[in-house]
């Protein structure tokens, strides 16, 4: 079971005039199959956290463990953007971050995630060769693929249209219920963290952890559904109190 | 024994796909048919500029034994190549440009990714002005009365035109490296060789490509200098004497040669490589 540990976090760029405390004391733990939603406004160290516990930053001070029965666990990481090779064909894109890229079981792996997010037949395409929407799934395939213990999600369906972005959450929700990962889940979109999740992280500016929600509902969640109406609802409400919304 | 015979049809083409491989046709003949009368052109004015071919001049207007016409050339071209100088000249040209710009490649690379470090950016910064701008002329002359006819004399100003070029390119590649690609390897826990050898270097080829250009072509003019000054052999050496002797059918000859060779070297070798490395780029812009 993975487990995500933060003892008094802090993060700080620059030095000087010019420091920035992207995040401050925040203490965490996550443990098991739960999808947790980050949320908070714009410059509230979301991604800062992501990219710490992924390796991408270093801490200023403070720990970060995390651990899959109590060895150092797989990560995978879903982006914004896609980030993919653009020399690289697509399923050359998954075999780059496999442990044994040149393997007939890697290859095998990657085949069967890319069956998943129906892109199965555009293994030897160009990521060029692919929409907005296509890229971002071979993205989710990607980090699915490494068969991640904890997967990392900075926003990931932010730059798709409302349509592609409903389908791959669809998606992305099944993938998670039949493979059963932790799922750390960036994004500035209210709404989506109630669909989506069992638990919401709110941070405020200043990367302070200001609430830790758990939302009790069955999946799967649909936005028109009453409960997740009221549920969204009353986490807009927390926003309000902790004066989070942008002005 | 029944043969199954399989009726395989062509998928036919929709007249949007026809009307676009129509003009692609044609802007690939048009291509063609500027490039050839650019060559139409220039070697009819070089001829006619010689000869009163048609009857249509008063006279010559140039000497033929100033300006060879192009037509002489060709003829000429067959004595040089029977006489065997053509191969040994050529040969010890390229072995000169291959090694003066085999150093340069190696040391501006090695620079190019040396100057990401600000002490050695300062270190080196103006020595790379100074190679960009400095005419090749005075590297040659410094090669020659340093160390004369010695491998050093041509193998110095090679290194010291082109290694600057070189390091300018490499280290606009490495300042331009995909920080967002190589991140996503960290957070995959990517090895450092793979990242290196899928990120980095494929970024960094078109640069590499580029400086090999350059360097070549500018390579390419100062080893004939260099062999017009201080060798006694080469293609510059040819030329030279060609030029003593008063033979400027032969020179021209080798100027041309040289041209045709040069042109060989950019559109067909290092084209092919280019098609090899950035095969992708093609495959997307036709999706």
């Amino acid at each position: 079971m993975a487990q995500i540990k933060i003892d008094n976090l802090r993060k700080e760029f620059g030095v000087g005039d010019d420091k920035v405390v992207a995040l401050q004391n925040v203490n965490l733990e996550i443990e098991g199959d739960v999808f947790v939603s980050i949320v908070g406004p714009s410059g509230c160290g979301k991604s800062t956290l992501l990219n710490i516990l992924s390796g991408i930053e270093t801490p200023s001070s403070g720990k970060v463990e995390i651990t899959q029965d109590r060895h150092d666990a797989n990560p995978g990481y879903v982006f914004q953007a896609a980030r993919l090779l653009p020399w690289r064909t697509v399923m050359d894109n998954l075999l780059f971050v496999q442990k044994d890229p040149d393997s007939e079981e890697a290859r095998a792996r990657c085949q069967k995630y890319l069956d998943m997010v129906h892109l199965g037949d555009k293994g030897d395409k160009y990521p060029g060769e692919l929409s907005g929407g296509m890229q971002q799934r071979v993205g989710i395939a990607r980090a699915f693929a490494v068969e991640p213990d904890v997967l990392f999600m900075d926003e990931p369906f932010s730059h798709l249209d409302a349509i592609t972005a409903r389908s791959l959450r669809r998606e992305l929700h099944e993938m998670w219920a039949a493979t059963g990962k932790t799922i750390l889940f960036v994004t500035h979109d209210v709404g989506e963290a109630v669909e989506l999740s069992n638990r919401i992280l709110v941070f405020a500016k200043g990367g302070k952890l200001e609430d830790d929600i758990n939302v009790e509902l069955p999946f799967p969640r649909d936005a028109a559904n009453e409960e997740v109406a009221v549920a969204k609802a009353q986490v807009l409400k927390k926003f309000e109190d902790l004066d989070l919304v942008a002005t | 024994m029944t043969a199954v015979q399989e009726r395989h049809e062509e998928p036919t083409k929709s007249a949007e796909e026809q009307r676009l491989e129509a003009a692609a046709r044609k802007e690939k003949q048009l291509k063609w048919f500027w490039r050839i009368m650019g060559y139409i052109t220039v070697l009819g004015v070089w001829e006619f500029a010689i000869a009163d071919i048609l009857g249509l001049a008063t006279g010559r207007t140039l000497d033929e034994n100033l300006l060879p016409g192009p037509l002489r050339i060709v003829e000429t071209f067959p004595d040089i190549v029977a006489s065997g100088r053509f191969f040994t000249s050529f040969g010890a040209t390229l072995t000169r440009i291959g090694v003066g710009f085999g150093i340069a490649l190696i040391l501006g690379t090695a620079i190019g990714l040396l100057t990401q470090i600000k002490w050695f950016e300062n270190f080196f910064r103006d020595f790379q002005t100074v190679g960009l701008t400095a005419p090749g002329l005075v590297w040659a002359l410094v090669g020659l009365i340093i160390w004369g006819f010695k491998p050093m004399g041509w193998i110095f100003p090679i290194v010291m035109v082109t290694f600057a070029l070189v390091s300018v390119n490499i280290a606009e590649g490495v300042r331009s490296l995909p920080k967002d690609l190589i991140d996503m390897a960290k957070a995959f826990g990517t090895p450092q060789l793979r990242r290196q050898r899928e990120i980095v270097i494929p970024h960094l080829a078109p640069f590499i490509f580029t400086a090999i250009r350059f360097g070549f072509s500018i390579g390419w003019k100062v080893t004939v200098l260099t062999e017009v000054f201080s060798s006694n052999e080469g293609i510059g050496f040819e030329m030279r004497v060609a030029s003593q002797l008063f033979r400027l059918d032969e020179f021209f000859t080798w100027v041309l040669s040289f041209f045709v060779f040069a042109l060989f070297l950019e559109k067909v070798v290092l084209q092919y490589f280019e098609r090899r490395f950035f095969h992708w780029r093609q495959e997307v812009a036709t999706a």
